[in-house]
Order: structure tokens, then sequence, then C-alpha cells
């Protein structure tokens, strides 16, 4: 077997016979990634309003579906009415914490079963139990961590009390979103994940960052597209306005 | 204005009627024309085929040919291509062959480049009359950037209607040496050319380069087809038209 | 590709691909929509062409630290808990992951479409060892369950019809199933859903892997990449070496420019970060994360000809524009990477004896280097390789006798005079109403099919005398 040394050494022997092909540079990085998250933070708490109607346009044009509250209070509400148009009963939910909203209190008991996913350190038979119900839901509802106008797309961090399955597994999908998550551009995502990386121990407990840009789809039979082959088959993205 | 043509192997072979029309076209433009003899071919058959040595000899004696001309006219988009970009590569071990082959490659331009760009003509008068659709060369659309002036001096015939071609910008299967080394690829991506070109009702088949022209006027004869394959220049000098 | 497949020669492959006419069809329409997707995508994108110099800018200025990149991506990796494996050949890779499987007890291993995997035929060395591997891609299920290979990048079974999936799915699990895609899509997830949440390995390839955070980029449609690297407790990435990336800054020129030209999408449904296996706190995730940097052929090109093709991001645009990839698919080539770049990508994996007929199978019209992401300049390389099978003498004698020839005409104008003359006394008995037909020896590779303008009774040089001013 090769060991790295061996690899590398190799490697460097034929990097030593060539200058390459032209002088080239990589992208350029910003020098202050902290300095950069705030700059990009204040622009948008600037431009949200324009970034919002260009994420709404491009969110609906990949096959989301967008709805607007006025207050986090009337998130329950929305969620309801998706279970009762795909006449769903298993919801799955993260973590309240994760969240900002505890849905097994709002919606628990009518009808509907919701389960929260676990937020402490979880043993064999705790994965076991929330797979069992990942693989059940039918919505699974998260927050956002980031929300992109340029393409529509939602952008959910891994972690504590935010499993990855709750967005990948339930037939629909269900993020919850305000103001402070909205970003313009590819560039400023490029930005917020330099400076994210920069202090991982602060800002990211889990290994997984999904850009999610509509539901699940394909055209490998005849190139005819078909949705929600493995994963969700119907995005919802709630905005609440009063946050 | 001087201007000497590079008549290439095909054009001078095959379609010397083009190259007369071309003679006579820029002549009546005011530009004074000359012929360097002892010509054969730029050598891009070689060069494509892998046989680059061999080309950088042709490219050092096409480099004298025409060391002496103030601009050299090409009816051809492959063929000035392969001097205007591949030749100062291709003497790229001898400086002082380098340095003609970079003069030669700065004062050669395909025809329709040349009367647009040096001539400053888009307008030239012909009693041409029909409906033709035109066919954007390989080497000339994406080795030399140019699809639009061909088309303006097409349709600044009067008695032309030019007519878009669908999938103009598809190559027409020649490729040179891959046109018989692959022969029935080549055909079936000529069919699919042909359907396109039949479809558009069009008199003529135009285009700016002789391997397009043999492989689609080939085609177009072996089918019976009633649509003519041209030269750009046999439609702005209709009386070459053989 | 079978053993029996790469014995025909590529002519009787690309012969065969032109008589079927399903084939054609799905051949047409599908590279038809794809170059129209990618059209309109970039056309309702001014940004794009300067992101397109950038990106290649970055995969060059990435080669020429690659070594460093790997470094930083390596450490970053086990920092994380995760393992780097460095693989010369795919023999290599192959064993790492067998050896995984048996040390870890796997019995079954789902798959994330992974050209990487297929290029070192990763599923027949799992089955022979009694592992099961399970495509998840639609298109890589379809083209698993009827024993066959993928025929086009990005969409593998482009070649199949509804009717012939319908068919497939029928027989291999059992029932009736329609002719309609939504039905099978359906038939498909519920099938896969069970695989994913049962599987013991997760094997993914990477289009990306970013040096400075240590992460592994999957770039998918489906939803089947996220499941496969959530679900089972061990996650390996099999990744060319040349597909690492500085950083998040970099990446995102990619993205930009990535699926626009695979499929015309702004973004893949799914654009997947890993970093390393499950963090504490997480209920889901792998226990273990691998990844496999693999040489196969690619270390060599650093240095080599081929070094450009080195950036290609597996988009597949170049296969869609190709004259001969549009005629004749992508098992006609016979090699795991079809199309322009594959030709390429072949070369370097398998040695310029493997393309001394498919170097050929390219009319160098272009099309691929204006569509490429990266702008590779694909048809200065195939250029390149024709004079390698040159100087290799692999090239049959008689079109070096025949190149001979036309290089003796073309370096002497009498000689090329005398060839003109000789063309038209030979031509004689072939010229039929002013055109020639039925030429004999190579000739007649032409005139089967089309006709030839006979030499002219006067050539150019002939007619300019009457034309000479004095």
């Amino acid at each position: 077997m090769t060991t790295r040394a061996e690899f590398l050494s190799g490697l460097r022997r034929e990097m030593a016979k060539t200058r390459g092909l032209f002088e080239a540079r990589t992208a350029e990085r910003p020098p202050d990634a902290d300095l950069v998250f705030e700059t990009v933070k204040r622009q948008m708490a600037e431009r949200w309003p324009q970034a919002l109607e260009r994420f709404q346009a491009e969110f609906e044009r990949v096959a989301g579906v967008f709805h607007r509250v006025a207050r986090l209070e009337d998130v329950p509400d929305v969620v309801r009415a998706i279970a009762r148009e795909k006449q769903a009963s298993r919801v799955l939910s993260w973590h309240p914490d994760a969240l900002g909203l505890d849905l097994r209190q709002s919606l628990g008991g009518e009808g509907l079963s919701v389960t929260l996913a676990p937020d402490d350190d979880p043993d064999g038979e705790a994965r076991r139990v929330h797979r069992e119900a990942a693989a059940e839901a039918e919505i699974g509802v998260t927050g956002t961590d980031w929300a992109l106008a340029e393409t529509g797309t939602l952008i959910l961090v891994s972690g504590r009390g935010r499993p990855r399955s709750t967005s990948l597994l339930p037939t629909t999908h269900v993020a919850v979103f305000d103001r402070h998550q909205l970003l313009e551009s590819l560039e400023q995502v490029g930005s917020m994940l330099e400076a994210l990386h920069a202090d991982p121990a602060r800002r990211m407990s889990g290994a997984v960052i999904n850009f999610i840009t509509g539901p699940s789809r394909t055209a490998d039979i005849e190139l005819t597209l078909t949705r929600g082959v493995h994963g969700p088959k119907d995005v919802h993205a709630i905005f609440v306005e009063g946050r | 204005m001087k201007a000497s043509i590079m008549i290439t192997c095909l054009g001078e072979m095959f379609f010397p009627e083009v190259g007369v029309a071309m003679v006579k076209l820029l002549r009546r433009l005011g530009v004074t024309v000359d012929f360097p003899p002892g010509q054969t071919c730029c050598g891009m058959p070689l060069f494509n085929s892998g046989y680059h040595h061999d080309a950088a000899l042709v490219a050092a004696r096409t480099v004298k040919l025409f060391a002496q001309a103030e601009h050299v006219v090409v009816p051809s988009g492959s063929c000035a291509w392969m001097v205007k970009t591949e030749y100062p590569g291709l003497l790229k071990d001898d400086p002082a062959l380098r340095t003609q082959a970079e003069a030669l490659a700065r004062k050669t331009h395909e025809l329709s480049q040349f009367l647009v760009e040096v001539l400053g003509v888009t307008t030239v008068a012909s009693p041409f009359q029909g409906r033709v659709t035109y066919h954007d060369s390989c080497h000339l659309l994406r080795g030399l950037g140019e699809s639009r002036h061909p088309r303006t001096l097409l349709q600044a015939v009067p008695g032309c209607e030019l007519v878009e071609l669908p999938g103009s910008d598809e190559c027409c299967g020649f490729g040179g040496s891959f046109s018989v080394r692959l022969p029935e690829v080549s055909t079936a991506v000529l069919d699919k050319k042909l359907a396109n070109v039949e479809s558009t009702d069009a008199k003529c088949l135009v285009a700016c380069d002789a391997g397009c022209l043999m492989q689609m006027g080939g085609g177009l004869t072996r089918r019976g087809s009633r649509v003519r394959a041209l030269h750009l220049a046999q439609v702005l000098e209709p009386g070459e038209i053989a | 590709m079978s053993e029996t497949q790469l014995r025909t020669p590529f002519p009787q492959r690309a012969h065969a691909a032109l008589g079927d006419a399903h084939l054609q069809e799905a051949l047409t329409i599908a590279t038809t929509k794809f170059i129209g997707l990618r059209k309109e995508s970039f056309a309702g994108y001014p940004a794009g062409e300067a992101l397109r110099d950038r990106a290649r800018a970055i995969k060059e200025a990435t080669l020429q630290r690659l070594d460093q990149h790997l470094e930083r991506l390596a450490d970053n990796i086990e920092r994380l808990g995760g393992h780097v494996h460095w693989a010369a050949t795919g023999d290599e890779a192959r064993d790492i992951i067998l050896r995984l499987c048996r040390d870890r007890g796997v019995r079954m291993a789902v798959k994330s479409k992974s050209m990487a995997t297929e290029e070192i035929d990763l599923n027949e060395a799992l089955e022979a060892a009694g592992v099961k591997p399970v495509e998840t891609d639609l298109g890589e299920y379809i083209i698993q369950l009827a024993h066959e290979k993928p025929s086009h990048i990005i969409a593998p079974a482009i070649h199949k019809t509804k009717g012939q999936v319908a068919d497939l799915f029928s027989k291999e699990l059992g029932g009736r199933f329609e002719a309609d895609p939504e039905v099978l899509t359906a038939v498909a997830r519920k099938e896969l859903r069970q695989k994913f949440l049962e599987a013991d390995m997760g094997i993914t390839g990477a289009n990306f892997a970013v040096a400075e955070t240590g992460t592994i980029v999957l770039v998918t449609n489906e939803g089947n990449g996220r499941m496969v690297t959530s679900l089972p407790r061990i996650h390996v990435a099999v990744m060319g070496m040349e597909k690492v990336i500085p950083t998040m800054t970099d990446l995102m020129i990619f993205l930009s420019i990535l699926a626009r030209s695979a499929t015309g999408q702004k973004l893949s449904s799914y654009t997947t970060l890993v970093r390393g296996p499950r963090q504490p706190g997480e209920v889901e995730g792998p226990e273990e994360l691998h990844l496999i940097l693999m040489d196969n052929g690619r270390m060599r090109q650093v240095a080599g000809t081929l070094r450009e093709a080195l950036y290609c991001l597996r988009c597949g645009a170049c296969l869609n524009v190709c004259p001969v990839y549009r005629q004749i698919g992508g098992h006609a080539y016979g090699y795991t990477y079809p199309g322009p770049i594959g030709i390429l990508l072949t070369a370097m994996l398998e040695g310029t004896g493997a393309v001394k007929d498919l170097a050929h199978a390219s009319s160098l019209c272009g099309a691929c280097k204006d569509v490429c992401p990266v702008r590779i300049d694909i048809p200065r390389m195939l250029v390149e390789l024709r004079e390698q099978v040159d100087r290799e003498k692999i090239a049959p004698w008689g079109e070096r006798m025949l190149f001979g020839l036309a290089r003796r005409a073309m370096a002497s104008s009498a000689l090329f005079r005398l060839g003109a003359r000789l063309g038209r006394l030979a031509q004689r008995p072939f010229v039929r109403n002013g055109r020639l037909q039925g030429l004999p020896f190579f000739f007649g590779q032409w005139t089967r099919t089309r006709d030839l303008p006979p030499v002219a009774a006067r050539t150019f040089s002939e007619r300019w005398k009457d034309l000479e001013r004095p």
C-alpha cells in the first residue's frame, strides 16, 4: 500500500518537471474572515427586502412553495395546513432550541404525531429510535442557516438537535427562516463559509452543510423530469416577518 | 492596396473557380492582386493527424513564399486559422522563421474578414438572386471567432435572401481525414446537416471553407438535391459559378 | 466494458451504434435538450464567462501547488477524525475498500454516482468479495440492473427508453410496472429507501474537496448523495487526486458554473459539504469517514501533455455538443469515460495505445472547447495524442505511407503539380455528370456516400495565366 510520503514524493517529482501551463492564481480570499462576516451581515440588514423578493422568485422557479407569516407563532398553522393538504400525520422536527419553536406543544394531539430531534448526546438506542421516526415521518420541519436569493437555495448546517434526515427522508420538507438568514449571492455564501470554518468550535456542531435547491429531482429516464426520487418531493419555505 | 492570394490545396485543384471569383471581386474593389507561385498546401492535414515535424517543414516553406506579401487573402477559414494560429508555434525552434511566421499571421486574412476589416467593405454589389443559407465552418467560427461578416456581406446583396440555417454552428462532418477515417460517422453528421439545409428551402448553401463545401456539396449532389453549395466569393462574384 | 466488446475495433462499434435507430433517437433528443439548457443558462448569466476564466485559473494554480493542497486536505480530514488513504493505482483503491469491508463486516454498500469508482471497476470487485453494491442514482441503478456500463457521464441511462426501464424493473424486481417515468421513479424510491437504511457502508465519489477545511463536496440532484453519507455507519469517498481545490471561496466559483454546464440548473438540488465523520451530539452520520485519494494515471500528466485534462469537472457538456458522441453514444467509445474528454482520460488511464483509433474519433470542430466550463483545449490535446500515436509508430503503415506521399507533394510544387496531372488522368473512368463517384481504395470511403468534385481541367495556377496583368 502506498504511504502518504511515497505518494507525495512521487507527485513532487512530477511537479518539479514543469512550471505549469500559465501564470494563474486561486480566488482571492477575504483577509479577515470575521470582518467580512460582519460586513455581509450589515449589508444584508439593509438589503434583505430585495433579497427576500429575489429569494421567493428563485425558490418558486425550482418548484418551492413559499409562505409568509407575521410571527413565529403562526408557523404551526402553516404546518397544519400542509399536513392536511398532504393527508399527513407524522411530523419530524428539529429540536426546539434549534428551530426556535416547539412543534410538539403547538401541533401535538390534533391527530398529528410530532417527533422532536434529540438534543443531548445520543446513544445507540436513541439513534435507532430517531432513525425509525425519520423513516416514517411525512413532513420534516427545520430551521435555515442561510437562504440564498441568487438561486432560491436553503442552506442547512447539521448538528446537535438538527439532524440531516429531517430535510431528507420525509416527502415534504418545511424550512422556517427570517430576514437574518437572507444572503444575496454565492460569493457571500463563500465569505460566510470561510468565517464559519475559521472558528468551528463556536459555530458548527455538525459535520454536514447542505445546500437545498428545490425538491429532489431526476431526469434519468428519457430526460423526463420527476421529483421526489430519494429526497423530498416538496419543499416549503416559511418566512417569518416579525423576527 | 495589394493582396496576395493563398489559393489552398483544395482551391487549387478542385475549386479554381472560387479563386478566380475572388480575384475578380478583389480587383473590382480596387485591390491589386498577385499570386505567389509554387503554392501547395498550408500543411493542416499533416498537422491535424499529428505529423508535426512535417507540418513545420510545410509551414516554413509557406512562410517564405509569402514573405513579400502585404496582405494574404485566403478563401478558407481553416487554412487562415492554420497560418494565423498554428504556424508560429510550429516554427518556434527557429527564431527567424518564427518571427516571419508571426508577421505572416498578422497579415493573413480569411476572405470575409479581409473584405470587412481590412477593406472596410460591407456592401458588395452583386447580381446574385435567390434564397441562401449560411453554414458556419468550425475553424472560421471557433478558431477565428467569425460569424458576423459573412452574414453581413450576404445580407447586403439586394437579390439575396439570407435564411438562418438551424444548427448552423454544428460541424458538417468533414474534419479533414476524419471524413475518410470514420466515413460512416462523417456521413451521419453530414446527413443531419443537410436535413437542416433542406428545411430552409434555400437555393444555395454558402460557406467560407473548401473542405466544408466539398463535404456538403458532395452530399447534396449525391442525394440529387436542388440546393447548390457555393463559396461566399461566388455569391459576391457570380460570374464564376461553374 | 466487456472483453468481447473491446476486441471489436472502434469503427465496428461505431457502425453498430449508427445502426441502432432507437439509440440514435435517444441521443438526438437528450443531447439537443442538454445543449439548449446549457445555452439558456449561460445566456442569462453574463458573469459566467469571466467565472469560467477564473475557474480555469484556479485549476491551473491548484496543480502548481498540488502537493501542498493535498497535504492540507489530508491533515484537516484527519484532524476531524477521518481517515485518508493514498492509492497509486485503481487496484490499490479497490483493495483498500475491500479490506475495509472485510475488517468492518460490511455486507451491503450503497453507492452514490461516482465515475471514479466506475474507472476502477469497483462493483465487480465488491461482488466477488461477497459485498453487495447497490447503485442508488436512478440512472446508475437502471444500468446496474441491466448489467451495463454508463453511456453518459451525468445521465448514465440516456440510451434506455422508459419501456425498456419498465421491462427491466418488472423483470428484476418482480411485478408489472407502467412505462411511466413517475411510476418508475416511485418504484426506485421505495426499493432503494430500504437499502439506504440497511446498508453498512456508503460509497461516493467527490466533485471537489476543499483543502482549507477538509470538506468533501458532492453535487447531486436526487438526494442519494445525502442518504449515502448520512445513514450507513461508514462513508468511503473515492476521489481523483486532481479534484482538490484550495478554499471555500474557490468552491463558490466552481459551483456557480458546474450545474449550469451540466444541466442548465443554477445549482443542482443538493450540494453537500461533508466535513469528517459525525460530530458529538449528532444523532446521525457515519462513525467513520474514509477518503481515498487516487492517482491511477493522473500524476504522470501533471508534467504530461494531458495536464489540462486534469482540470475536468466531469460535467458532460463536451459530450452533448460533440458531433461524434451525438452519433455514436457512450458505449461505442469502449471505456469508462466517453466523448471528447473521455478520449483524453482514456489515454491518461490506459495509455496512448488505447486511443490509437479514438484519437481520430473527432472532426476537431472545437465545440467541446467552446462549452467546457474550464476551457480545456481538447482539440489541441487530441492532435498531440495523434502525434504520440504517430511517434510511437502505432498508426497503420498504409496511413503512414499516404501521409509520407502527401508530405512530399506539399514540400515540392513540382510534385504537387504532377499530382494534379496524374489525378486528372486517373480520375477519368470515375467521372459521372461532372462528379467523381465509385472511386477505388480508400477514396471509396468518401465516394460510397458522397460525390467528389473532379480535379479541375485547369487548376487555379493554370488559370492565373489568363488573369495575370502585365
